[in-house]
């Protein structure tokens, strides 16, 4: 009899430890036990004096620095929050009865895009969203009412000033007019796509989680040429002169001829290429998840400096004339010299970091996943202010 | 803690995970119930084991009948002479219980390497970078292929949810004695029907692929349980529930206490002849 009782106990026990495991309550685990919720990472657009991003809560937020180091009440004149509507079919009863194609998260990945006084953003839950810069109201959003989201979008809008092009989960690369938002074409690919395509002289270059690369023609929406590589496409693609440069998921940085897509050089690391890469001159800025920054010559693709952080380097570097400046996944933020990569200061705002730095003048703007925008100063080694997004 | 656990348990699950699905094909759900197929390799022993005792107990079941009509007054003695004869006969009586709590780690490991293996959000994948281990089929594998049978893996479906509950309800009831003592059964019942449910339960917002190393899981149980053990066990169908209610009209608590399985009826038949 004590023993049956005992058993029961057990199965409890192991029963309520289930549930515990199941909700995300084991500490330490990472991203929880159900797994890290899709919150997104966006970075910063900079027009007029503002810096404009996606925040965690799903709004669109455009802040003024100087209203903000002066300590005066959100919103602050020229400053504004959109809140997008998250709700999808489904919601009501969870991921369960969710269609298939839609996804669930509120966050925004992709950074704004500023053409005009449109503030351009692309969604999770597969929308585009068009507002205007200056105060923050709706001109138009894709898909229209009524159609279905083309998926979920993680990677940046890229535009030629006409038109807008991004690619989605759904493996499709759109092309939109950029001030109507009107359909121009779609073009299907053979897998998933998370990153930014990027325009040069007219062709669009994307890669997709099947291992793939496209060359496809922004006019008509045609293809030019693919290539098949051995791993999936980790990062967002960069072009320099003749030469495509993207992260995979086989830890390498791959340098390919725009022309037709053969493989120059690759560079091995210890872990994925997750950051776009950054060009300035001849030379390949790229953050990596081995916790280094290499600087790699952009022809050659020979390493010229790395630095090693106290973190995964997610978040792409922001490159100015004369420092890198990178943050790692634990939220250190480093200054480093361009030339040779020594670190000239370093400053924590203490919470896991993503999204992609913005560098101005002396300041650096970095939003952290405890929902800060942090203001640092990096000649005076400081954060000068802090922004939480988690406003109504 | 977690540095060991991800260390010793969590990592070399995953990346077998995945570097599995990269040998089948980039097949993520045929990993799944390959991966299924080894873990119950593994602990055939403990099967083993657990459905011999079932069996003895079977086997054990017109004495234990004998012993009920004997000591129907008495139940202290009653439960002594039970594990009398249980000591006797070298059955451990709750051990029908043991390969399953044995399987939790597993099941833990599982459920956390098919979440972050399939990374469903960006945060997933980045996630995921920090357990791989630096080989080529791995690296080769990311991010993996999540449909299965035109299913996403990923997300949760309550078809699948009812399949672990109800597969996991059989096996249960096919290796679980029923009790003399109505008490006894009655917590007996509910911890029979708890684990299935609370199972079933939590499947409601696993993804898919967890949800079928479960059923895979419980088949081959069944399969094993039922060819080994000869037949059902203590399993009993509905309709013969039915029948047996219309022809021994007792007390709900009696009848749960008394009621045979259908093998273990045929067992006691054959003695008696």
């Amino acid at each position: 009899m004590r023993k049956v009782r005992n058993l029961v106990r057990i199965v409890i026990l192991l029963g309520v430890l289930l549930l515990v495991f199941v909700s995300g309550c084991m500490p330490g685990m990472d991203g929880g036990c159900s797994g890290a919720q899709a919150q997104g990472w966006s970075g910063f657009a900079p027009y007029n004096g503002l810096i404009c991003f996606g925040s965690m809560e799903g709004s669109v937020i455009t802040l003024s620095p100087q209203a903000r180091s002066e300590g005066k009440t959100f919103p602050a004149e020229a400053e504004w929050i959109y809140a997008i509507k998250t709700a999808t079919p489904g919601s009501a009863c969870g991921a369960m009865c969710a269609p298939s194609s839609a996804a669930s998260g509120k966050g925004i990945y992709a950074t704004p895009l500023v053409i005009g006084d449109l503030v351009l953003v692309g969604t999770y839950t597969g929308k585009i969203y068009a507002l205007n810069a200056n105060r923050g109201v709706v001109r138009w959003i894709y898909p229209r009412e009524g159609f279905e989201t083309v998926g979920a979008i993680v990677g940046n809008i890229v535009t030629d000033g006409t038109a807008l092009y991004f690619g989605s989960a759904n493996g499709k690369i759109y092309a939109l007019d950029a001030v109507t938002g009107d359909f121009i074409w779609e073009f299907q690919t053979s897998d998933k796509i998370w990153t930014a395509p990027v325009l040069d002289n007219g062709i669009i270059y994307s890669g997709n989680y099947g291992g793939n690369v496209y060359a496809i023609s922004a006019e008509t929406g045609r293809e030019v040429w693919s290539i098949k590589i051995p791993s999936a496409v980790a990062s967002s693609l960069a072009v320099k002169d003749q030469l495509l440069y993207f992260g995979t998921f086989d830890r390498n940085l791959y340098a390919v001829d725009k022309a037709d897509g053969t493989v120059k050089w690759k560079y091995q690391a210890g872990n994925w290429f997750w950051a776009t890469p950054v060009i300035r001159d001849s030379t390949i800025y790229a953050a990596c998840m081995d916790k280094k920054i290499y600087a790699i010559e952009a022809v050659g693709g020979k390493e010229i400096w790395q630095f090693e952080g106290d973190g995964q380097m997610v978040s792409t570097p922001a490159v100015t004339d004369k420092n890198v400046f990178v943050v790692s996944e634990k939220g250190t933020l480093y200054k480093l010299d361009i030339t040779n990569g020594t670190k000239i200061s370093s400053i924590s705002v203490g919470y896991t970091v993503y999204g992609n730095p913005y560098a101005e003048g002396d300041m650096v703007y970095i939003y952290a996943r405890d929902h800060k925008v942090y203001a640092v100063d990096t000649v005076k080694n400081t954060i000068t202010w802090d922004f939480s997004s988690a406003i109504k | 803690m977690v540095d060991i656990w991800n260390v010793a348990i969590l990592d070399p699950v995953l990346n077998g995970l995945i570097a599995l699905s990269q040998m089948l094909w980039s097949n993520f759900g045929l990993a799944i119930i390959v991966l299924t197929i080894v873990v119950r390799i593994v602990l055939m022993p403990l099967t083993f084991r657990q459905t011999k005792s079932t069996k003895a107990m079977q086997e054990l079941q017109p004495k234990m009948q004998e012993l009920q009509k004997k000591y129907a007054r008495d139940q202290k003695k009653l439960q002594q002479e039970m594990m009398r004869l249980y000591k006797e006969a070298g059955i451990n009586p709750l051990g029908c219980m043991w390969p399953m709590l044995i399987q939790m780690p597993i099941w833990f490991a599982l459920y956390l390497s098919i979440m972050q293996a399939l990374a469903a959000t960006p945060e997933n994948l980045l996630i995921l970078s920090q357990h791989l281990y630096p080989w080529d089929m791995v690296d080769q594998a990311i991010p993996l292929n999540e449909n299965f049978l035109g299913l996403r893996l990923s997300q949760p479906d309550p078809t699948l949810a009812i399949l672990v509950g109800l597969t996991m309800w059989v096996q249960q009831k096919m290796v679980t004695p029923p009790a003399t003592d109505p008490r006894q059964q009655q917590m007996s019942s509910m911890t029979t029907m708890m684990m299935p449910l609370m199972f079933a339960f939590c499947t409601l917002s696993f993804p898919r692929g967890l949800a079928l190393y479960w059923v895979v899981s419980s088949i081959i149980g069944i399969i094993i349980q039922y060819f080994v053990a000869g037949g059902w066990g203590y399993f009993t169908f509905p309709s013969f529930r039915q029948h047996q209610a219309q022809t021994q009209p007792q007390s709900a608590t009696q009848k749960a206490a008394e009621q045979p399985s259908k093998a273990l009826k045929e067992g006691s038949d054959k003695k008696k002849g």
